[in-house]
C-alpha cells in the first residue's frame, strides 16, 4: 500500500514538472530511494506500472537508484532525481 | 532525448502541507505529537491513560487513524476531549492532507496539545511528515527486542521510544537491556521510557516528559 502511494506521488510530481515543457513527452523518471525508507523497489516498480497504464503519461519508465546509508547519505532519501524528456521537433 | 535534473522530494506535496501545518501549530503554541507503532503495541491505551490524567478543561485534542472502524475514537471520546477518527479506507498511514482536512473544523486557538495516533504500522507512517513536533514510537514487550534493528527508519526518526506492557516482563522472554541497546545503536540520542498502561507503572515519567515538552518553547 505504501508503494502505491509513493508511485502515485511520483506520477503527480512528473505531471507538475512536465507542465513546464509544453508539447514534450516525459519518457523516464529517476528517483533515489534510501534503504531505511521501507520502500521495496520491486513493489514500487509494479505499482508504478499499474498506475502508468491508466495514465496519459504512458509510456513512462521508472529508474530507481537504491541508496544505502553511509558515505554522506542518511538512507531516508525519497527524492526525485531526473526526467528524460522528448521534445517536439522544431521546424 | 533531454535529461533534466530534479531537486524535489517524491513526497514534496505532503511535505509542503506538513510545513504549513507545523507553522500553524507553532503560531498557536500547539505541541503536536505523532504516535507510531505496530498494531497492538498499546497506542490507544497509552492515549487513554494520558487523557485520564488531564484535568477537565485541558486544551487537548486527538486524531486517531485506522484503516477501518471508529472504535479507537469511541474509546478515546469517553474522556470528554475532542477526538476525530481518520478512517484511511485502506491506506496504511496518515498523510498531511488527511490531518489538514480533519483539523478544518477545529479552532486551533483553543488547543495546546494535539495527539495524533497513526495507523498501526512501523514502516509507512515513517515517511509522512504530519507537521508534528516529534514522533514517538511505542514498542511493547510482547514484540521482539530486535524491532529497532528490523525497522530502523522509525527508530531513527522518533525522539522518544516508549516501552509498553512492562507488567508482562515476567511472562515473556523480552530483554529490556537488549531492546535499549538496539534502539540506541540505531539512534544514540533517542529517549526511552518504560511503562505499563495496565498497572500504571512508569506513567508518571511519561506525564513529566509530556509536561516538559509542552512547556518547552517551540521554534
Amino acid at each position: 500500500m505504501h508503494e502505491l502511494g509513493i508511485a502515485s506521488s511520483i506520477l503527480d510530481a512528473v505531471r507538475t514538472e512536465a507542465a513546464r515543457y509544453p508539447g514534450a513527452h516525459v519518457r523516464k523518471v529517476g528517483v533515489r530511494i534510501g534503504e531505511y525508507c521501507g520502500v521495496d523497489s520491486e513493489s514500487l516498480r509494479f505499482c508504478f506500472e499499474v498506475l502508468v497504464k491508466e495514465d496519459d503519461l504512458e509510456p513512462l519508465a521508472l529508474d530507481i537508484e537504491y541508496c544505502p546509508a553511509g558515505n554522506g547519505t542518511r538512507g531516508d532519501e525519497l527524492d526525485l532525481s531526473y526526467l528524460e524528456i522528448e521534445e517536439p521537433e522544431t521546424s | 532525448m533531454k535529461r533534466v535534473a530534479l531537486e524535489g522530494k517524491v513526497l514534496g506535496e505532503n511535505d509542503r502541507i506538513a510545513a504549513e501545518l507545523r507553522q500553524a501549530f507553532r503560531a498557536h503554541g500547539i505541541l503536536c505529537l505523532n504516535f507510531i507503532s505496530s498494531p497492538g503495541s498499546g497506542k490507544t491505551s497509552l492515549l487513554e491513560r494520558t487523557l485520564e490524567g488531564f484535568a477537565a478543561g485541558t486544551r487537548v485534542a486527538l486524531l486517531t487513524g485506522d484503516i477501518q472502524t471508529d472504535n479507537d475514537a469511541r474509546r478515546l471520546a469517553r474522556f470528554g476531549f475532542p477526538v476525530r477518527q481518520v478512517t484511511t479506507a485502506g491506506a496504511c498511514h496518515l498523510d498531511a492532507r488527511m490531518v489538514e482536512q480533519h483539523l478544518k473544523e477545529w479552532d486551533l486557538a483553543a488547543l495546546d496539545l494535539l495527539l495524533i495516533e497513526n495507523v498501526g504500522n512501523l514502516v509507512c507512517p515513517t515517511s509522512y511528515d504530519l507537521g508534528e513536533e516529534a514522533k514517538i514510537v511505542v514498542l511493547s514487550v510482547t514484540e521482539g527486542e530486535d524491532k529497532p534493528l528490523k525497522y530502523p527508519g522509525i527508530f531513527r526518526k522518533a525522539e522518544l521510544m516508549i516501552l509498553n506492557k512492562t507488567d508482562l516482563l515476567p511472562y515473556v522472554p523480552f530483554r529490556v537491556e537488549t531492546a535499549r541497546e538496539n534502539a540506541r545503536g540505531i539512534h544514540p540520542g533517542i529517549e526511552i521510557l518504560e511503562l505499563s498502561c495496565q498497572t500504571g507503572a512508569g506513567l508518571d515519567g511519561w506525564r513529566r516528559w509530556l509536561q516538559e515538552r509542552m512547556e518547552t518553547p517551540r521554534q
